[in-house]
């Protein structure tokens, strides 16, 4: 396949520049006109800027290179064009699993090297001794704040985000929930220094621990006193893979197969403790925000399951939060198979006092959270390209009438990725009607399903093993984000 | 529509049923299908009493080997209707394809042969124990022991036609009272296979101790009834994780569960399987036997493969031109054994393409179009989505050790392919201890003496009977009335 690109319109590549640059900066941080383009201009942008970014980055991302080669693709003529460009997610956990296990950082430096724009390889690892460690070198030297997530089969995922990606990410949240749809955005919207609630970890690698301090900057104006985490410290990505290592183990019949080097091991215990401790911990600390910020202006960001605990036993105990009313408050964590129960909203809106809560749909390797309306519909910023593929083809379906297909996003604000994305998530799309709300972005329905509960179908008997649902306790660790 | 939808007939001793159909299935694209409503039809599905099963005492072995060789001889699929619309709606729901059903529809009579059957029986169980008390003399009593049938449901796995056809003959050799739940992935060749034998003897005991039936698997309302130790002694379930996992909350006194757990396999290859073109082609040819046959959806087909050529460039060179030769192998053998896979993995596929941009430490043999790969690992990893490979898709993994290999051997390991046969003392030994659960040589998972013995570490058929002890005293043994008082032991 050879296509090339559509002329350019001097405007529209002046448009597209701005908005991979600095997207919110360029609408004037304004969340109504953010959501209000119509939909013929934001693909003609978007199709600039994937454009400017392939011939950009091409030279610079190694498997995109490999992946433009092979494909003969020299540039896009129409937004389709892109699926064949458009990388699966499992490419961000492609090593193999015993360098992790060795502590081999300098071959997983140069595995990550393939993956980003920056250069992880140019930096000497050879004094790191966990990944820990190796990851706040790369912080340190580098553009790079490396995204960690581990999975149920107790593999590790690395996604070489930068700070620039987390920046724009939380950047979104700020926009996107700090203003009502519809309005102009009052001034303190966009300036205040609100407090930001995060029963998470202060600081991390992966989901659970990645996203204060980039909140710190949007929600908090970099006021420290006003950034509250239920646990103080870090969480050790090192821990979490063992755990998830031990945890697939021992679901397999024999934990003592697993190559760990001792000195983790003897952490297992404090690892353990405080995971069995964590529920009661947030609990407590969510209560003594609810006394600490009455009538202040909060963000408070965490899974649905989370705060539907916290404020199922406030109301029987008879408290309730009284921040003040412009606070706002996003769950996350349901499109993750793990059930929500029915009176979700009810009792998080009843004892947080909020008119409606918010969620998003988001993953590490985006920068973009798409907020769920009022309507029941997630909507996609118009800096990402929404695609649905055909589950065998790999096709594009078309963008026209309702729809369901895997998802997989083209986010043009990614700073050190591709930006190209294969999902395993499954969403449907009525391209045809705008959402009542008014919003005028893409449309994602409120039901998302993993493409994987699909296989299997229903009540289909193999003799062949295949892996189990994923295992409930890595709800918390994934719960959010990843 | 409603017309052309084909029909999962319940067969409820002697009895076709196909009325109150209601629809199943039709899930993310499958094909859905109508069947009893099981609600209306549970009452009759169990035997109403223990009692019900002495007609079976009126037969011999050898009337029941009868009855089974008129049955075989009906089932050839040429001049049966009912099997030939099975055939023909299983292409939709079968996970494999057309030329692979068709040859199993052709070699169903085959499994009918009685002297096939006899040998079967008198390896598992032993003939003599279920035509009379066997006896013999043990702690001065007199002990006879006899295999009786069972009230048995079993819930039968899908991904081939023939364990309907199988739990059929098996539930007929032991007289049992046979009950069995299909699965949506085969809903139509057991019924079919039932109806037969309601044409031909609609009366006989074995046509009567049969019950085929679909509900949808884990219908509480329905299992709720049926699952009940006055209906049923025992449950055998045939793999998958959910069903296996749903039938525990109706295990208890009274009911017993024969799990044949969902499992995996894999072969484990020496050093000198490698030694010079004319040994790797070989082995190739081997593997490609073990992964491809059937189109990988058993859970005897090798997914990973262990090679023992230790991992230094020149050896992973050496791996590369295994893992070309046993793809290239796979498309020498006949569509009978083998095809393109009916439908590539999505998921798999993405996770495979995943490893093309990590060729340092990955090859990628074949998978563009969906017809299966080979993936050859450069380290002594194995790909992180192992468990799901399938559809043709296998691991080739270079090891320093077998100790290694070891490692990855567990309780969920069926099969573990061989070669050479030097490797074969070590590695069942210690495989066995590891929880591997059949060692055969490489090349022949699916060309060996067929399920005629244990399975998955167990042995179903005899654990699908009853035995029963009858004891009397030898001659000579005293009553505790008669005895002395030291004379008097109570020893369990």
């Amino acid at each position: 396949m050879a296509t090339t690109a559509p002329p350019q319109d001097a405007t529209t590549e002046r448009e597209a520049e701005a908005w991979m640059e600095d997207p919110y900066g360029y609408f004037g941080h304004h969340n109504t006109r953010i959501h209000s383009l119509e939909r013929g201009h934001v693909e003609a942008v978007q199709l600039a800027a994937m454009n400017r970014r392939l011939a950009e980055r091409r030279d610079q991302i190694q498997v995109l290179q490999k992946l433009a080669d092979g494909q003969g693709i020299d540039g896009l003529a129409s937004l389709d064009d892109m699926a064949p460009l458009l990388m699966p997610h499992d490419i961000y956990k492609s090593y193999p699993v015993s360098l992790l296990a060795k502590g081999q950082y300098g071959k997983l430096n140069t595995w990550l090297s393939r993956l980003t724009r920056h250069a992880p390889n140019e930096v000497d690892v050879s004094e790191c001794d966990s990944i820990d460690s190796w990851l706040v070198k790369l912080r340190e030297e580098t553009p790079l704040d490396v995204a960690t997530s581990s999975g149920s089969t107790g593999t590790c995922s690395f996604f070489p985000k930068s700070k620039k990606d987390y920046q724009v990410s939380v950047m979104g949240l700020r926009v996107q929930l700090a203003q009502k749809f519809g309005g102009d955005p009052r001034p303190g919207d966009i300036n205040d220094a609100m407090h930001a609630v995060v029963p998470l970890y202060r600081d991390g690698h992966a989901s659970t621990g990645a996203f204060p301090k980039y909140i710190r900057e949007a929600f908090c104006k970099g006021d420290d006193s006003k950034l509250h985490t239920a646990f103080d410290f870090k969480i050790s990505s090192d821990l979490m893979w063992l755990a998830a290592r031990l945890r697939a183990a021992a679901a397999k019949g024999d934990a003592s197969k697993v190559d760990v080097p001792p000195a983790l091991l003897a952490r297992r215990e404090e690892w353990e403790q405080s995971q069995a401790e964590a529920p009661a911990r947030q609990m407590e600390f969510i209560n003594r925000m609810v006394t600490q910020l009455r009538g202040e202006r909060v963000f408070a960001m965490g899974t649905s399951n989370m705060f539907y605990a916290v404020a199922k036993k406030g109301l029987e105990e008879g408290i309730r939060a009284s921040f003040s009313p412009d606070s706002v408050l996003m769950g996350g964590g349901g499109a993750k198979g793990v059930p929500l129960p029915d009176d979700l909203e009810e009792v998080i809106c009843g004892f947080f006092g909020f008119e409606r809560m918010t969620s998003g749909y988001g993953m590490t390797e985006m920068n973009s959270f798409s907020i769920l309306c009022e309507h029941d519909h997630y909507h996609v910023l118009p800096w990402v390209t929404v695609f649905q593929l055909d589950l065998d083809t790999g096709q594009p379906l078309p963008r026209k009438g309702k729809q369901t297909g895997r998802a997989a996003f083209f986010d043009m604000t990614q700073d050190s990725t591709w930006g190209g994305l294969v999902t395993g998530d499954l969403v449907t799309i009525d391209w045809g009607n705008t959402c009542k709300c008014g919003r005028t972005s893409v449309a994602l329905e409120k039901k998302i399903n993993r493409v994987s509960e699909l296989q299997g179908g229903d009540d289909k008997i193999s003799c062949a093993a295949t892996p189990q649902a994923q295992s409930e306790a890595m709800d918390f660790l994934t719960g959010l984000g990843g | 529509m409603m017309a052309t939808r084909p029909i999962s007939y319940a067969v409820l001793r002697g009895q076709v049923i196909e009325s109150d159909l209601i629809e199943f299935g039709g899930r993310s694209g499958d094909i859905s299908f109508l069947a009893p409503d099981p609600q209306k039809i549970a009452s009759r599905i169990p035997l109403a009493s223990p009692r019900l099963m002495e007609d079976l005492y009126d037969l011999s072995f050898e009337d029941i080997l009868d009855y089974l060789a008129e049955l075989g001889a009906r089932l050839d699929v040429n001049g049966n209707d009912y099997l030939r619309e099975a055939r023909e709606h299983s292409y939709a729901t079968a996970p494999t394809t057309k030329p692979i059903m068709d040859h199993f529809f052709h070699d169903m009579p085959f499994m009918f042969d009685k002297e096939r059957i006899r040998g079967m029986v008198d390896f598992n169980i032993g003939v003599d124990y279920l035509e009379r008390w066997v006896e013999q003399e043990i702690n001065g009593s007199k002990v006879g022991i006899r295999a009786y049938g069972a009230r048995t449901l079993h819930i039968v796995a899908g991904n081939g036609p023939v364990l309907g056809a199988l739990t059929v003959l098996r539930g007929a050799v032991t007289r049992g009272d046979t009950i069995i739940k299909v699965p949506s992935n085969d809903p139509f060749t057991t019924g079919a296979i039932a109806r037969t034998m309601v044409d031909m003897a609609p009366d006989h005991p074995i046509t009567k101790h049969l019950a085929v039936a679909y509900w949808r698997g884990g219908d509480e309302a329905l299992e709720s009834q049926i699952y009940q130790p006055h209906n049923i002694e025992k449950i055998c379930a045939w793999g998958g994780f959910a069903s296996v996992k749903h039938v525990t909350k109706y295990i208890q006194p009274g009911i017993e569960l024969i799990s044949l757990d969902p499992k995996r396999s894999a072969s484990i290859i020496g050093p000198q399987a490698l030694e010079d073109d004319e040994a790797i082609e070989e082995t190739a040819r081997r593997l490609a036997c073990d992964f491809s046959v059937g189109n990988q959806t058993a859970c005897a087909s090798a997914r990973m493969v262990y090679v023992m050529c230790g991992t230094e460039d020149e050896d992973i060179e050496k791996l590369k031109t295994l893992g070309q030769k046993a793809y290239d192998a796979m498309f020498d053998l006949p569509e009978v054994l083998t095809t393109k896979p009916k439908r590539y993995d999505p998921d798999l596929k993405s996770s495979v393409d995943s490893l093309r941009f990590s060729e340092d430490f990955y090859t990628v043999i074949g998978g563009e179009e969906g017809e299966g790969a080979v993936i050859v690992s450069h380290t002594s990893d194995r790909v992180d989505f192992w468990e799901y490979l399938g559809d043709r898709t296998v691991n080739l993994i270079p090891v320093d050790t077998l100790e290694e290999v070891l490692d990855v051997v567990d309780a969920y390991t069926q099969t573990v392919g061989i070669w050479p046969e030097s490797l074969r003392e070590v590695v069942r030994h210690k495989g066995a201890l590891h929880g591997g659960q059949r060692f055969v040589q490489l090349g022949y998972v699916f060309n060996g003496p067929g399920l005629v013995g244990p399975q998955d570490g167990i042995e179903p058929m005899r654990r699908i009977v009853k035995w029963i002890i009858s004891e009397e005293p030898s001659e000579g043994r005293k009553g505790f009335w008669e005895a002395d008082k030291e004379d008097i032991k109570v020893v369990a």
